[in-house]
């Protein structure tokens, strides 16, 4: 790890207690090698040779009740692999783990009563059915009071805005009415910890820009501590109060959002389509601004926010073009993994 | 002190069978979709039933009151269709399971309060009780034609009491080899292998007392008789063996077949590879 904030203190009397705490965490899976070609598959037929893939090396985490806690990374970081340990779903293959004081992969079913899971790019809708089917199913695995559950499933509906396509089948919504009920479903059994495994993932703007304030005024009224994986900073900058990042299955950084947001994520990408083909010379210099791209009607900024602000830079380009289109970006977690390392953390 | 496990062991057992009952019911809901499936089923059911018919015409020389090893060709027929029912009532449970853990999909039965077994075995019941019902009166609709009506009494009470052993026997079987997906990377072949064993050594396509006797030496010491040979022949012909020692041989291997599954799964499962996000 190149930087780690001050593990946060548990404070002792002002009753916040420990959600998950894990200890040298770490999974490494056997993966099956196969040469290319046809011979390849032969040989490996015949004589199959096997290699370790460590998807999650060593994790040290801590995080407490209410907290919401962004956990980044680039694409096969551990993110998602971390997450299904903390849930029961695999058994690392040494560490520790305490998740509601249970040790989730011994004791999942009992945990599973108090903790609730949305894995973005997995569905636990009925396809074929509404959502108000899945209500009712996820309410006799939970056990709910009928009473109870009906108060909670309507407030839910209300909160979510799902009235509409509640009685929908489930295959006929669209991705982001879909997410919408996906969480709503997570947030039926009251859970004391919810784990967002890409919750935005391939939604819109203004779709995203919902689901974090429906997580957010969920973790407000009720004191929900959400751990949140992402490879989308915006999740984290508009969610959470801590971020920890992830690369090549180990923490690289555990910080407050502030201190990220001030120290690392201080550049956005701007993404303009100009009305009229892109000419270099009319674009006045910009302190702060570097041209990434800009080709046809495309251009793209990159714009240093420790220098100037957004504002700024939107003003003298709309001044100069006519634009058609704009997009502002946070930089990819790459990106911002890449200026990690160069900063030295 | 007693009275309070047995309370709290009474009350899990409840809180178990609401959840499977849940489970069952979702399940069900969710079969009125596949209604081109079913048609299509029914379909080949007849066609399968008509082939038959006409080859067992053929071997009894249409003469209805000819009897083959204590079987007439009504009895034969409707044997079949018994045989038939329970399994084309039987869902595909190997290449269910085999995506799960290939597309990762098991995380989300992993992350509720529930077996994932138990999950997998209220779904799958409720699903293939249901495709029973609508192929038994299909199959029965062509074999009332073709032979006659059913006039088989008591053997009804045996085919039903026997057919929740057979279904649950098929569910473990087929778990068994699906739950080898966690092992190896495709289950397809296992799978066939056990399907042509339930046409042949199970007496899907005729009863064993037709088979040579040592083949059915060899049969009765395997559990695909119990899946369809007991239902089907007990149906046709109840008497032919008594009843309690079917159930009895059933629950035996429903005991060794529960047992090896939960092994299997216990074992699998703490080494589960999830695929994908």
């Amino acid at each position: 790890m190149l930087y780690r904030e001050e593990a946060p203190k548990y404070a002792k009397g002002a009753g916040q207690v420990v959600a998950l705490q894990t200890q040298a965490l770490r999974k490494v899976f056997t993966v099956k090698r196969k040469d290319a070609g046809l011979a390849g598959s032969f040989r490996s037929l015949l004589k199959p040779s096997w290699e370790e893939k460590v998807a999650v090396r060593s994790i040290d985490l801590t995080v407490q009740r209410g907290e919401m806690v962004a956990f980044l990374g680039p694409n096969g970081a551990g993110k998602s692999t971390t997450i299904k340990m903390l849930t029961g779903i695999l058994h690392p293959s040494s560490g520790e783990a305490k998740v509601l004081g249970c040790t989730p992969w011994r004791e999942r079913e009992k945990l599973a009563f108090r903790i609730g899971a949305v894995f973005g790019q997995k569905s636990q809708l009925w396809y074929h059915l509404p959502p108000i089917d899945t209500f009712d199913l996820i309410s006799r695995i939970y056990e709910l009071d009928r009473a109870d559950y009906h108060a909670r499933r309507d407030d839910l509906i209300e909160r979510f805005e799902l009235g509409p396509y509640l009685h929908t089948p489930v295959r006929k919504l669209s991705l982001g009415e879909r997410m919408r009920c996906e969480i709503a479903v997570s947030f039926l059994h009251r859970p004391q910890l919810l784990f967002l495994d890409e919750p935005t993932i391939g939604l819109d703007v203004v779709v995203k820009q919902r689901i974090r304030e429906l997580i957010r005024e969920v973790n407000r009224d009720e004191g929900t501590t959400v751990f949140l994986t992402s490879h989308d900073a915006g999740d984290m900058e508009e969610l959470c109060s801590r971020a920890v990042v992830i690369h090549h299955g180990g923490i690289l950084l555990d910080a407050p959002v502030d201190r990220l947001k001030r120290e690392v994520l201080n550049r956005k990408i701007i993404s303009l389509t100009l009305a009229a083909g892109y000419d270099a010379s009319m674009l006045p210099p910009l302190p702060g601004t570097e041209v990434i791209a800009g080709e046809g009607r495309r251009l793209k900024l990159g714009v240093d926010l420790a220098v100037t602000d957004i504002e700024a830079v939107l003003g003298t380009v709309i001044g100069t073009y006519r634009l058609d289109d704009v997009t502002v970006e946070d930089p990819p977690m790459e990106e911002i993994i890449a200026h990690i390392y160069g900063t030295g953390g | 002190m007693g009275s309070r496990v047995f309370g709290d062991r009474l009350e899990l057992l409840s809180a178990r069978s609401k959840k499977a009952g849940a489970v069952a019911r979702i399940t069900m809901k969710q079969q009125m979709a596949y209604k081109t499936d079913f048609i299509m089923r029914a379909s080949f059911m007849l066609m399968i039933l008509y082939v038959f018919v006409q080859l067992w015409s053929a071997a009894y020389d249409g003469d209805a009151g000819r009897v083959i090893n204590g079987f007439t060709l009504k009895q034969i027929i409707w044997y079949l269709v018994f045989t038939e029912a329970i399994t084309m009532g039987v869902p595909a449970l190997c290449g269910l399971i085999e995506n799960e853990v290939k597309n990762g999909d098991i995380a989300i039965r992993l992350i509720r309060p529930l077996s994932y077994i138990g999950y997998h075995y209220a779904a799958y019941l409720s699903e293939a009780v249901f495709r029973f019902y609508i192929h038994l009166a299909v199959g029965g609709a062509i074999a009332w034609l073709c032979v006659g009506p059913p006039t088989f009494g008591l053997g009804w009470a045996g085919l039903f009491s026997l057919t929740l052993g057979a279904l649950t026997i098929a569910f473990l079987l087929n778990m068994i080899v699906a739950l080898c997906a966690l092992w190896v990377e495709e289950t397809r072949g296992m799978e066939f292998v056990l399907h042509k064993l339930q046409f042949t050594v199970g007496g899907m396509l005729l009863p064993l007392d037709l088979m040579p006797e040592p083949l059915q030496r060899v049969c009765a010491w395997l559990p695909f008789q119990a899946m369809l040979y007991f239902p089907a022949r007990t149906a046709v012909n109840f008497g032919a063996a008594p009843l309690l020692q079917q159930f009895v041989i059933q629950a035996a291997w429903i005991a060794v077949l529960a047992a090896a599954v939960m092994l299997m799964y216990r074992r699998g499962v703490s080494k589960l590879h999830v695929n994908g996000g």
